[in-house]
């Protein structure tokens, strides 16, 4: 094709991203450097780098911000073991496949904040998991007690919502294992073990990778199931970098301050992914 | 592995396993399901009622502010309605017409009747909630895929080291956190009087979502090899009126699976419509309100609206699970 082709061919999509992600982000640079609230919203005042020093001196920012690596450090490996786990049993069965499947996707297809709501809803005073766990330890539950169990809420629907995703893509990765090497490794009386070791994990560990990728970016961004599930009560304490980036920006309405510590988080995220992002782009250069 | 026996107690064993992650899985819409049938104090109390008498007076106050005698006739004929325009969209590759007319005449049908709906029976503000989501859902979805198709065609078709960058650079932007835009949009939507506008969201939606639809149909058009557009031109077509009678018409399993993501995306977005949208509320927004505080009786609102929230998905889940597995797994067979 082409270079002018080329270029009438993306030029709608690429004119939508330039307008509407950088000028956004340029917007967010300068808007950090100024105090905004929404009684000067006109006419923004320039405070240089306070907004930035606020954000890193501020002790809720960098409770926010372990609460996210925790997030992060707990939902990504475990829903990739789960996932794993899940996937390598559906790869056995023929029947019902289709069923279960379908089934499995529904927490992480469904609208999040409804998914979280309907999650929330098994562990109120009336639910079903309440109720249970009532039985079994024979003494009232409360899950909304304080932020232990609450962190523990999150943590728990973390996972609940995130392992059909990497319970998919690893379903899909066994769907293309090659027959061969497999069927070799049996006849050299490899165990299940060697062969899961030797022959499995190999063939999938570029989704590994994937997946970690669109997981760590994802559990970065965690905003909605905070949001339903601390039912916005700053009491729990339970709070990610994108719901306190919320709050300071619409319930304290300090603007500026919200749009440095995007800016601060922007940066963040590109730290945490730079060696994917290059891993990725070795891999486009290759194939192209 | 067809051609091994297998061992009956392992595949009964793996079942029994594959059958408790399902009941894992679907626990909390089963149990919401069961509350939006009861009252609400039946619904909080701590030792679960059942069996109980179901009610639908939730979703009658959910959707209605008053409840007229012909409703079950109304959503009877409701109900042929829905069924007829599945039934016409999932046989769209067999009748002799453009699929593009018959989804678009599908979609014309289904809006006409969404808005005849309030005039017959006396709506709550939920319905209009989720007309602000079937508009904004529809607009992002046509807009989003439009341009995607061109942008994803010209990048798997070019070589030059600008694709490349404009891939890279849409993957950075794919990794950055929905806070980063929405502020500015909201500074500069009040700015050019967009805020509260189904246009802003619309808009943003687009743009949020174009890296992963520019990079999703790329890959699916990579796949079409050359040879078929090539064959066109040498008959006399130009680049893009090969693009849109030959390569767009075999293109349809992958702007399904693209548009079936852009569409959920649309539709379950919150943060975005939460703070751009003041009055027009879609349904995640509306949901949300009920989620704040300890009100038994909100409780039982909150469920409906979740179940209402959540059928369609359900009904994406039963028709197109393909299209949804094939989609999710793309990056697993491309690596």
């Amino acid at each position: 094709m082409k270079r002018d082709q080329f270029t009438l061919f993306v030029a709608p999509s690429v004119i939508i991203m330039v307008l509407l992600m950088v000028l956004p982000l340029a917007t967010a640079i300068i808007l950090g450097f100024h105090r905004l609230t929404f009684t000067n919203i006109n006419n923004p005042e320039f405070v240089g780098l306070q907004n930035y020093i606020e954000v890193l001196t501020d002790s809720r920012f960098w409770n926010a911000m372990g609460f996210t690596l925790i997030y992060t450090a707990v939902t990504v490996p475990l829903h990739i073991v789960l996932g794993l786990a899940v996937a390598l049993l559906l790869d056995q069965v023929k029947y019902l496949r289709g069923f279960y499947i379908a089934g499995a996707l529904l927490p992480f297809i469904v609208t999040p904040v409804v998914g979280t709501l309907m999650f929330r809803l098994t562990f109120e005073r009336g639910g079903l998991y309440t109720y249970l766990l009532s039985e079994l330890l024979d003494s009232r539950v409360n899950f909304f007690l304080d932020g232990t169990t609450v962190t523990f809420l999150v943590l728990f629907h973390g996972v609940w919502y995130i392992t059909p995703f990497a319970m998919i893509v690893l379903f899909a990765g066994l769907q293309t294992l090659p027959k061969d090497p497999l069927e070799a490794a049996k006849v050299d009386g490899a165990t299940w073990l060697q062969r899961m070791r030797h022959v499995i994990l190999p063939h999938l560990r570029s989704l590994f990778l994937f997946i970690a990728l669109i997981s760590i970016m994802d559990a970065y961004r965690v905003f909605d199931s905070i949001f339903v599930l601390t039912k916005q009560n700053p009491i729990y304490g339970v709070e990610t970098i994108m719901y306190y980036n919320y709050e300071v920006a619409l319930s304290f309405q300090r603007l500026g301050k919200a749009n440095a510590m995007s800016v601060l988080t922007v940066i963040g995220i590109f730290v945490v992914l730079i060696p994917f992002l290059y891993i990725t782009y070795r891999q486009q250069t290759e194939t192209t | 592995m067809e051609a091994q026996r297998k061992n009956p107690v392992a595949m009964i064993a793996i079942n029994a396993v594959l059958i408790l992650w399902l009941v894992y899985s679907v626990t909390p819409f089963l149990w919401t399901m069961l509350n939006s049938l009861k009252t609400p104090r039946e619904a909080n109390s701590r030792i679960p009622v059942f069996p109980f008498d179901p009610t639908g007076d939730n979703y009658a106050e959910l959707w209605l502010n008053n409840v007229p005698d012909n409703l079950p006739v109304l959503g009877f004929i409701l109900l042929l309605i829905i069924i007829g325009l599945i039934g016409v969209g999932l046989l769209a590759p067999r009748f002799p017409i453009p699929r593009v007319a018959t989804y678009s005449g599908i979609v014309a049908v289904g809006g006409i009747v969404v808005l005849v709906i309030p005039s017959l029976v006396n709506t709550a503000e939920f319905y209009d909630y989720f007309i602000n989501s079937v508009i904004v859902t529809v607009g992002t979805v046509v807009i989003s895929i439009t341009i995607g198709c061109l942008a994803g065609y010209g990048l798997a078709r070019y070589r030059g080291i600008i694709g490349v960058v404009i891939l890279f650079a849409a993957l950075a932007f794919r990794a950055l956190p929905r806070m980063a835009f929405v502020l500015p949009y909201y500074y500069l939507g009040q700015a050019v009087g967009l805020y509260d506008t189904h246009l802003l969201l619309i808009l943003t939606l687009v743009a949020v979502n174009q890296p992963f639809t520019v990079w999703m149909l790329r890959s699916f058009f990579m796949d079409i090899p050359h040879e078929v557009e090539e064959a066109a031109m040498i008959d006399g077509c130009t680049r893009l009126q090969a693009f849109t009678r030959v390569i767009i018409p075999i293109m349809w399993p992958g702007i399904i699976t693209t548009a079936l993501f852009t569409l959920l995306l649309a539709y379950n977005e919150f943060l975005l419509a939460r703070i751009l949208m003041q009055s027009n509320w879609t349904l995640p927004v509306a949901l949300s309100s009920y989620t704040g505080g300890e009100d038994a009786s909100q409780l039982t609102l909150a469920a409906a609206g979740s179940v209402s929230i959540t059928l369609p998905i359900v009904f994406v889940i039963i028709f197109f699970q393909k299209y949804l597995v094939k989609g999710l797994a793309f990056g697993a067979v491309k690596g």
